[in-house]
């Protein structure tokens, strides 16, 4: 199952991005790099990794596309 | 004489006999999803207006707007081949005066996805769709999801009926589009793909809103169009359909606090008084799987949003 590392989630609520990122996390391969998250503006993130639980260590969270560029 | 979409009733439905040729890979345009969308369409402002559908199915939504809404000109195009051919025909039995009103686009479309379809969408001032916006059961990725839930699917479920393709999509695929991730990527898909190709086409969409209305709003507007619900209908859901692409979203929101942002939408009266959540609502057809079910169908016009 092939399964990009960046995901984009930029423009949906809280539920459809907590879903999807779980959805990207299933489908992965354990490549050992983070899972990128492309959220909106308005995301709040630390909310989100709450919400996340034990699967907020797997993802990289960020509102900005290129930050993810200087991280892996 | 065309009829006044402002004066369509069900007296209208009644004068004119609207019975298309439906083999078995065609979707049955009895359903009252179709009802529902003609009620939408009827509503939409179309005359005088061209008009794309994409997903034509039997043909029906095409003989009615140019019949019924005053619609000039109608484009359309089908995933499956074959129905676009049977459109044509169908127009010809149940409106031979509108036929030449109608430009078919031959051959496997999806969605807009050929020369051909972009040409025409070009010069369309409404896209009209009703589409898949469940996974394909089977799908891998899907199955994958659904199982770290430990939600399992209904029996029978992957049985791949001969329309198959109107119920359901290749969800991977889409998986590029965040919406996606509710079963709205093949739909969002479409939003994208008409707002590039052309921007000041508006969008008249069918949905079952088993996901809640507020979402496929949403959607809406993430894409760039203001959305507008025009008719709304609750709806059987049929016995024997899968329901565990929802329970599977609804379990895996649960204890992540924001369970109450997505909770589908089921009702136990025709009604719609009475709901139930995908959980309810499966726990239900656990113990009496002829159990009736019910869901909200609405239409959903978008209207292109300029800054
Ligand atoms: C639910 S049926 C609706 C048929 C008709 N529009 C109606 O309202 O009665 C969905 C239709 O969309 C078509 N379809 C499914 N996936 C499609 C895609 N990716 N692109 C274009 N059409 C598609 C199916 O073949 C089917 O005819």
């Amino acid at each position: 199952m092939q399964v990009s590392n960046t995901i984009d989630c930029n423009g949906l609520s809280p539920a459809p991005t907590l879903l999807r990122i779980m959805q990207a996390l299933v489908g992965r391969d354990d490549c050992g790099a983070p899972l990128n998250v492309l959220v909106g503006s308005d995301c709040n993130c630390d909310r989100l990794a709450a919400s996340l639980g034990p699967l907020a260590g797997d993802v990289q969270l960020s509102h900005n596309i290129r930050q993810f560029a200087s991280i892996n | 004489m065309l009829e006044d979409p402002a004066k369509e009733s069900s007296e209208t439905h009644r004068r004119y006999a609207n019975t298309p040729e439906t083999p078995d890979f065609a979707f049955d345009p009895e359903d009252p999803w179709t009802q529902t969308f003609q009620e939408g369409l009827a509503r939409a402002d179309l005359r005088g207006k061209t008009v794309y559908e994409v997903g034509v199915g039997t043909g029906i939504n095409v003989a009615f707007i140019l019949r019924n809404c005053g619609a000039a000109r109608v484009y359309g195009s089908d995933l499956d081949p074959r129905l676009v051919v049977l459109a044509e025909s169908n127009l010809r039995s149940l409106s031979p005066q509108h036929a030449a009103y109608f430009e078919p686009v031959h051959g496997s479309v999806s969605l807009i996805d050929t020369d051909a379809a972009r040409a025409k969408i070009d010069k369309t001032d409404v896209v009209i769709a009703c589409i898949p916006q469940v996974g394909e059961p089977s799908d891998e990725r899907l199955t994958a999801f659904r199982e770290a839930q430990s939600v399992k699917l209904a029996k029978g479920a992957e049985d791949e009926a001969e329309d198959h393709i109107a119920h359901y999509y290749p969800w991977s695929l889409f998986d590029e589009y965040p919406y996606n991730s509710v079963g709205l990527g093949l739909n969002e898909a479409l939003m994208r793909r008409v707002r590039q190709q052309a921007p000041h086409a508006q969008l008249v969409m069918n949905f079952g809103c088993r996901i809640g209305t507020e979402i496929i709003c949403e959607c809406f507007e993430a894409n760039g169009y203001k959305p507008e619900k025009i008719a709304s209908k609750i709806v059987l859901q049929h016995a024997g359909t899968d329901i565990s692409f929802f329970v599977t979203l609804e379990k895996a929101l649960s204890g992540t606090n924001l369970e109450k942002q997505l909770v589908c939408k089921f009702y136990s009266d025709p009604d719609g008084k009475k709901p139930l959540s995908a959980t309810e609502a499966q726990n239900l057809i656990d113990m009496d799987p002829e159990v009736a079910l019910y869901h909200e169908v609405a239409v959903i016009r978008g209207i292109p949003i300029t800054n």
